[in-house]
């Protein structure tokens, strides 16, 4: 499916879809009360309710007053409508400030002010510096003349540095004047909420250039709630609006996750209803069999000999009532607000307030603490997770020469700084690539100062290491790119960025050296996706050790590369480059390809290696929670080695001989089968053995591992405490996840980037962590806490006090009322099973919420034991997590 | 992939706002209650005081037992049961057609009083298998009406005792239209024992409950006739004996006061009851039983108190004694982790 949207046609455009109204609220005026009374009604606990209730008004079975049921029904009924509708109504206020925002567009040629909602696909937007971007927009112009602007995207994916946009090339050109009567056809596919992809094309009428098919790709578009900064203005198309841009499709109510105790309690209420429905037929079929026997025989009963064709049913229906109570409804009011205590607990804890930043934690799902207390399996990021991702520049090796080994910073190595001054190629042609090949923009700020705004920490580290070792990244403008080396100036042109996908794990660029006119590819990324490509003549023998070396020490290490390209062979895979980048089936994997053309006969410069320190109290919080009986997985996109090495440093696996690493690897079906097979037999050989057995897998295979053998893999999930997954992508975190969660294991995933959103949206529990990748994984968490090591605090004290406390308030709930239930049962034995109540409307209601339900409140701020004594004997957890197979709730 | 359903409400758009601003304010407060640091206290249950304080149980329970059960063998009782001795022996094969027929059913009764009773002496009279606790009866009646004249005409609860003819019931409703209707009247040595019906019911109920302008009304009136008839020129808050009957019991064996002796009974009195044998128990298999009792601090003669004491204190003492003996013989270090369940078990 594909929409066509034609630029400045009202006529054409107009029957395509929506105007650009943004709406998320759930309700209107008017449907509010049905569909919110619906909802509620969705449950069955409700259901059942007002079954009771509407039963009660028949006053010819009730044994009580119907107030005393129909006035808490009420009551919970109106808090939680209460509640939806303040929400609501703080959406719809949000909602009419952006709906009623003036925006400039231009109609038929003319430039109007009109409100954002007004809107309709295929108008021309004019934005200004710092203006939000109302809908999704097709960039057409920008102040600057190479067609670029930027854009904070901080509201869509919670990255804050600035990302570049560019004018489609069609559009270069173009006066400011003619953009106003620019006509055109966007060809897009139909709205989804892929906020990396967007693969259309455009075509332009004439007179606009000829009609050449131009591709158009997510770095064409300005997307709805981006920022415009440090440009001055731009223009663009219109091609979703309202509820059907990116953001708008990526909305949507998350699925409530249910705790397992809540599933515990819903089970039981499901038992106790069963029995409440053999009681009440045993005791209906009692009633009418002593209706018939004696009571016809006491005669100041007056039984009346004719009876109505529901006499039958009326003993049996009183009994129903008469056991209603036996479901308690003061249950879900009770846990519903302890639930939000236990949340309010955990925000307002000032030992889980990160002193650095000052960042409390937060809990946005207040209904599943509980679970905190019952958590199995604890699946961690890596990167920024367990370290600080304060990246750091600190060692290198170039030529085969190591630099920083002995001081421990290259930046500081008299040998490197003499190699820079005296000018080795090599060591230049290093420093060059880390200053150019990456995403990086310098900005200038006031103070003259540059300031680099990065996506990736590690790109960060390089520019600024380079820097430091006087290799300046200065300015980029467009496509050039300013160096200043010993205070002269080269000027680099961009000629294409090959991008870095998880998949080819490299980057490259293209750049012609200004001066000089060579055409020169530069490459960095993972020693596996480098050194094979590396040029015939060269000795990768020594990177490699250099890498496995940096890597022993726990640092990330990226290799660089770099090759001359004749001027033809760079035209000639241009074309094709162009080609495979206005494909709108498959273009990722067409990219991949023509990229893999370019990057080969490498001329490896040498190896990176970039520390990422471990957080404070990482090993302490991993061994304590590991003695509460709690597995832990560490999924990571980063390399095996480094993988390895972290989590030796962390507690995480123990060394030899305590412990023992498996390793799962291979690359075809094969060799995974086999190599998978033999770790499940030594598993299931030292599975008696008091020993530390973690097994390591690549991404590779895993993804075969989960294709063809997957139930050997569950097996093998199941057996093992400790996992490694190095080298994955966030769709196999959120499958390994899944995995866990299919073997009936509580899973808490924490992580804190983007690309652990899936795993944290997957888990039972999802944690993000508040740093420096961004909030995109805090605002997908369940809870987002400031470090690694509040986890402790997070699982033990929070969890278990909730866990422990929500045990204690449902038992009680149901015993309170089984209770009061069983003594009606008695009583009806010898008030003749007539279904007396032998308690009045009054009495019953008090019982139940005066006398039983707010007093046993207090229950939440009791602590069994002491935090201290917790922290001591982690294991006291197991009582906890074994709540799931008892039926101790 | 989608950066949160709520990403633009409101918590979205708060996030979204540079963080200088919202920091501090996000810093919770320190008190005692954010930080579940409230003083508590939680006794820790070390032999000695489990011991003590069963010890200490023990010896409390047992002698009040013994108190209780005094005050209660302290208690005088004559039960005489009359149903079926009241029935002339050739009426004994239908004593519901005997009791249904017309005519004076006086019957003679003599009890002999094996211990003084001191005044004043309780008479009560004990129904059997009456389920006055049934629910069609216990609902049929009608508050409101009992209380004030001008709910006269609220008579919807008291079917089917509601109307006759058109005109309602004062009171109305099954349980006033079973009232019990035996009398007694004692006597000793042919010297009438004057039975005091006064301040019989609840001072609430006559005070409350019971109208003091409300008469009874068409009562009796209807086709079968339940019980007792009442007095129509007496108010309902002085029809005492109703007052007793309407406050209905909890189960289906039951006293009710019928009236006070206000004079000693000593031991050897033989007394005559001559009584009007008039409620029908006979079509339910119903019990009557005359109840003469006197009373102590502790009301009237249940042993149960006193055993329940007597048995808890025990238990309580046999188990201070258990439990000291097998501290003394095998005690064990208090709080010593080895005993913690997973150091117990290897390898947890």
């Amino acid at each position: 499916m594909k929409r066509f949207v034609y630029i400045n046609d009202d006529e054409a455009s107009n029957e395509l879809c929506c105007d650009n109204r943004i709406s998320n609220r759930k309700y209107t005026l008017w449907n509010f009360l049905p569909k919110n009374l619906w909802e509620q009604f969705s449950r069955f606990m409700n259901q059942y309710f007002l079954l009771i209730a509407c039963l009660q008004l028949w006053s010819l079975i009730t044994p009580v007053n119907p107030a005393s049921t129909w006035g808490p029904l009420i009551f919970i009924f109106a808090v939680s409508a209460s509640k939806e509708a303040w929400d609501d109504y703080h959406r719809y206020l949000s909602d009419k400030k952006a709906n009623e925002k003036e925006v400039w567009i231009v109609k038929q040629g003319i430039k109007k002010h009109i409100q954002a909602q007004d809107i309709q696909v295929g108008n021309i937007v004019w934005l200004r510096e710092n203006d939000e971007v109302p809908c999704d927009l097709v960039l057409l112009g920008t102040s600057d003349p190479q067609g670029v602007c930027y854009v904070e995207t901080a509201a869509l994916d919670g990255e804050t540095d600035l990302k570049t946009r560019i004018i489609p090339s069609a559009c270069v050109g173009i006066d400011l004047e003619l953009l106003h009567k620019m006509k055109g056809v966007i060809e897009c596919p139909i709205p989804d909420k892929d906020i990396r992809r967007f693969d259309a094309n455009m075509r332009l009428f004439p007179p606009f250039i000829d009609n050449d098919v131009c591709s158009l790709t997510i770095k064409n578009t300005l997307l709805q709630s981006c920022y415009l900064r440090n440009t001055e203005w731009a223009c663009g198309v219109s091609v979703y609006t309202g509820n059907q841009t990116k953001l708008g499709m990526s909305r949507g109510i998350a699925e409530p996750k249910l705790t397992a105790m809540d599933a515990m309690i819903d089970k039981l209420t499901g038992a106790i209803f069963v029995f409440q429905i053999v009681v009440v037929m045993v005791l209906g079929i009692a009633g009418n069999v002593w209706k018939d026997t004696e009571a016809r025989k006491q005669w100041y009963v007056q039984y009346p000999e004719e009876a109505p064709w529901y006499e039958l049913l009326v003993i049996p229906l009183r009994f129903e009532l008469l056991c209603s109570i036996m479901i308690p409804i003061s249950i879900k009011v009770s846990l519903d607000l302890v639930k939000g205590l236990y949340a309010k607990f955990i925000e307002w804890d000032v030992e889980m307030i990160d002193q650095e930043t000052g960042t409390a934690s937060y809990a946005a799902n207040t209904a599943i603490s509980e679970d905190l207390g019952q958590v199995e399996y604890i699946l961690t990021d890596k990167t920024g997770t367990l370290t600080d991702n304060k990246m750091i520049f600190r060692r290198c090796c170039i030529g085969g020469i190591f630099y920083g080994n002995e001081n421990g910073d290259a930046l500081k190595d008299a040998q490197l700084l003499n190699a820079i001054t005296s000018g080795s190629t090599d060591v230049i042609r290093f420093l060059t690539v880390m200053a150019i090949c990456n995403t990086v923009i310098p900005v200038q700020s006031k103070a003259g100062d540059i300031v680099y705004k990065a996506q990736s920490q590690d790109e960060d580290a390089l520019v600024i290491a380079a820097a430091k070792l006087h290799m300046v990244f200065v300015g980029k403008n467009a496509n050039l790119l300013d160096i200043r080396f010993n205070g002269l100036t080269i000027r680099y042109e961009v000629l294409e960025i090959l991008e870095f996908t998880s998949d080819r794990k490299r980057m490259s660029v293209v750049v012609k050296d200004c001066q000089s006119g060579k055409i020169i590819l530069l490459s960095k990324g993972a020693d596996e996706s480098i050194l094979p490509y590396a040029c015939a003549g060269q000795q990768t023998r020594t990177i490699a050790e250099a890498v496995d070396h940096y890597a022993q020490l726990g640092l990330r290490t990226l290799c660089l590369a770099w090759r001359e390209l004749e001027e033809d062979e760079y035209q000639e895979w241009s074309v094709k480059f162009k080609e495979a980048s206005s494909v709108l089936v498959d273009r990722e994997w067409r990219i991949a390809e023509v990229c893999q053309r370019l990057e080969h006969d490498l001329y490896i410069l040498g190896v990176t290696a970039i520390e990422d320190r471990l957080q404070d109290g990482v090993p302490e919080t991993i061994e304590t929670l590991r003695k509460a009986g709690i597995n832990f997985w560490m999924l990571t996109g980063d390399k095996q080695n480094t993988a390895i090495q972290i989590a030796l440093s962390c507690n995480f696996i123990s060394p030899e001989p305590k412990g023992q690493l498996l390793l799962i690897d291979g690359k075809t079906e094969d060799d995974v089968s086999r190599s998978l097979e033999r770790v499940l037999l030594t598993m299931r050989i030292t599975a008696s053995e008091p020993k530390d057995v973690a097994f390591v897998i690549d991404g590779w295979a895993l993804e075969i591992a989960l294709k063809h053998h997957r139930k050997d893999f569950v097996d093998l999930a199941i057996l093992s405490r400790t996992a490694i997954c190095c080298r994955v992508t966030p769709s196999q975190k959120a499958q390994l996840v899944e995995i866990l969660k299919s073997c009936d294991y509580r899973t808490l995933a924490i992580g804190d980037g983007g690309n652990d959103v899936r795993m944290i949206q997957q888990a039972d529990i999802g944690v993000g962590i508040s740093g420096r990748e961004g909030l995109q994984a805090a605002r997908a968490a369940d809870y987002s806490i400031g470090r690694f090591r509040f986890l402790k605090r997070l699982i033990l004290v929070h969890g278990r006090y909730s866990y422990n406390r929500t045990a204690f308030l449902s038992q009680y709930s149901f015993y309170k009322s089984l209770l009061i239930c069983f003594i009606q049962i008695f009583f009806s034995f010898i008030s003749g099973v007539s279904g007396t109540s032998l308690f009045n409307s009054v009495s019953l209601m008090a019982y139940n919420v005066f006398y039983t339900s707010i007093p046993v409140l207090v229950s939440v701020i009791d602590k069994d034991l002491s935090e201290a004594s917790v922290m001591q004997h982690p294991q006291i957890l197991f009582y906890c997590q074994a709540g799931r197979r008892l039926l101790y709730l | 992939m989608s950066p949160t359903a709520s990403t633009s409400t409101v918590g979205g758009g708060g996030s979204a706002e540079p963080s200088g601003v919202k920091k501090t304010s996000k810093r919770p407060k320190y008190s005692k209650f954010t930080q579940q640091e409230l003083p508590a206290c939680k006794p820790i249950l070390t032999p000695s005081w489990v011991i003590l304080t069963f010890l200490v149980a023990g010896v409390v329970f047992i002698p009040l037992g013994v108190i209780c059960l005094f005050a209660s063998q302290g208690v005088v009782e004559i039960v005489d049961r009359y149903d079926t001795d009241c029935v002339p022996a050739s009426s004994r094969d239908n004593k519901v057609a005997y009791i249904q027929s017309e005519g004076d059913k006086i019957c003679n009764r003599t009890i002999t009083v094996t211990k003084t009773m001191k005044n004043p002496v309780y008479v009560y009279y004990q129904l059997e298998n009456f389920y006055q606790n049934h629910r069609r009866y216990v609902k049929s009646r009608n508050d409101a009406q009992l209380k004030s004249p001008r709910e006269e005409r609220d008579v919807k609860t008291c079917a089917p005792e509601d109307n006759v003819g058109g005109e309602p019931i004062v009171p109305c409703g099954l349980v006033a239209w079973s009232l019990f209707n035996d009398t007694y009247r004692f006597s000793r040595n042919s010297q009438q024992l004057p039975v005091n019906k006064k301040g019989i019911s609840w001072k609430s109920d006559r005070d409350n409950k019971f109208g003091k302008n409300v008469f009874p009304k068409n009562f009796q009136a209807g086709a079968p006739i339940g019980g007792g008839t009442l007095d129509p020129k007496k108010p309902l808050s002085e029809q005492e004996d109703l007052i007793v009957w309407m406050r209905t019991a909890a189960l289906p064996t039951f006293r009710k006061l019928y009236g006070k002796i206000e004079t000693d009974l000593h031991a050897g009195d033989t007394i005559t009851v001559m009584l009007q044998n008039n409620y029908n128990t006979y079509s339910f298999n119903g019990e009557k039983k005359l109840v003469l009792s006197t009373t102590s601090w502790l009301g009237g003669r249940n042993d149960f108190l006193g055993i329940a004491y007597l048995t808890v204190g025990s238990i309580c003492l046999f188990l201070a004694v258990t439990f000291a003996v097998l501290y003394l013989v095998k005690p064990r270090q208090l709080g010593d982790p080895s005993y913690l369940s997973w150091n117990r078990s290897a390898g947890g």
